[in-house]
């Protein structure tokens, strides 16, 4: 298998070059690990960036979706993977009705 | 460990040109995926394609490719596996591509039954040429072309290559990239026509007046119109009119395959072999 080795301690990383801002990868996250932000030299004016590494499940949904080459997540040997969690369905679900972008005032619900 | 999909693309033509969210980028990544898992060498591949955003396919992966006239891509494809019959061939092409103005190559391709493996990316609209009304479009959607309201019928590939002598027919969406690897692992590896339909999305021209305005509401609209095979199976008539089915259609190892066919016409030119006739044949008409 063509394969790519994880950057170290990482379990998403992306090629910033070539992501669209197209919100697939945030919608497709069931673990609230995505969100979009601002950024004015991107094309759609967003950049996706990640802003929960440590909630990420290692599920690969984003890698899958994604059209344009730009995400990648490490493989179970290269990082310990959290569980999917309440905390974590409920940052999601504030990402998804926030247009995609984790709300400026969000506080985790522990 | 990653997938590094950079071994097979020219990434010098990187990022797409495809519109953002669009689901060529997932089809091409199954497609590279599938070829990965196959071991086939990148050498030992063609891959033809034609006019449309489907069509771009050919410039970004990095293998022997050909980006052909509008919907003749099984015309170039026939010619170049009868040359090299042991090399794959792949034709890509679009709805509008291989059911428009290419359909009776699509037909006859399949009618053949020769060893291509065509990968139809449907969006049911004409996206590279922004919104006019495809031979898949469903009927009362607006379209360019057709401003009240699309009144056209539409096409259902699957059925028209099922029909026309195809031997191996199936149907993906791109709402499951694992599952269409794994159909086009199986296309790959049958010998014979492979006919491959993706259900694709296509936001920015067929969403944008059909109130499917982001990548994520035309996927879900491509979700609610789709079932597997087997739920399609069991649906009462009137609502299988309005779903596809899902999953490997038609899956025939024991059709004759034109390559095979085309060895003993080159025998028979060669003096080895008297000439074919019907008793070659077990299926004569």
């Amino acid at each position: 298998m063509a394969a790519m080795a994880a950057p170290e301690n990482t379990p998403v990383w992306v090629n910033t070059s070539r992501c669209k801002a197209c919100d697939i990868c945030v919608d497709a996250c069931p673990a609230g690990v995505l969100s979009m932000q601002q950024e004015a030299t991107s094309i759609l004016g967003a950049m996706i960036s990640v802003v929960t590494p440590e909630a990420c499940i290692g599920c690969q949904e984003c890698e899958l979706s994604c059209p344009d080459f730009a995400i990648y997540v490490a493989g179970r040997k290269e990082f310990k993977f959290a569980k999917l969690t309440d905390a974590s369905k409920a940052r999601q679900e504030a990402i998804a009705k926030n247009g995609y972008r984790l709300p400026t005032d969000y506080k985790e619900a522990n | 460990m990653a997938f590094n999909y950079d071994q097979y693309l020219r990434v010098d033509k990187m990022p797409t040109l495809w519109c953002w969210g669009c689901g060529d980028g997932v089809i091409l990544k199954s497609f590279i995926r599938a070829i990965d898992k196959l071991g086939i060498n990148k050498d030992d591949m063609c891959l033809v394609s034609g006019i449309g955003c489907s069509g771009r396919f050919s410039s970004y992966v990095d293998m022997n490719t050909v980006h052909t006239t509008h919907g003749r891509t099984i015309a170039f494809a026939t010619g170049i596996k009868l040359a090299n019959p042991d090399k794959h061939v792949v034709c890509v092409a679009g709805d509008g591509d291989a059911l428009a103005i290419g359909g009776n190559h699509t037909i006859h391709g399949c009618r053949r039954n020769i060893d291509i493996t065509l990968i139809l990316i449907n969006n049911f609209i004409y996206g590279l040429t922004n919104s006019q009304t495809s031979p898949t479009t469903p009927r009362g959607f607006w379209t360019v072309s057709q401003k009240a309201g699309n009144i056209d019928p539409t096409f259902d590939g699957c059925k028209l290559a099922e029909a026309a002598g195809a031997s191996f027919v199936a149907r993906e969406t791109v709402n499951s990239p694992k599952k269409m690897e794994k159909i086009m692992v199986e296309a790959l590896k049958h010998k014979g026509f492979s006919f491959v339909e993706i259900n694709s999305n296509c936001h920015i021209n067929l969403g944008r007046k059909n109130k499917m305005q982001s990548a994520m509401a035309n996927l879900d609209w491509i979700d609610s119109i789709t079932v597997s095979k087997k739920k399609w199976d069991e649906m009462p008539e009137e609502e299988k009119r309005n779903h596809l089915p899902l999953g490997i259609l038609k899956q025939d190892t024991e059709a004759l395959e034109y390559c095979a066919m085309y060895e003993e016409v080159k025998k028979a030119q060669q003096g080895q072999r008297g000439v074919i006739t019907q008793d070659d044949f077990e299926k004569k008409i």
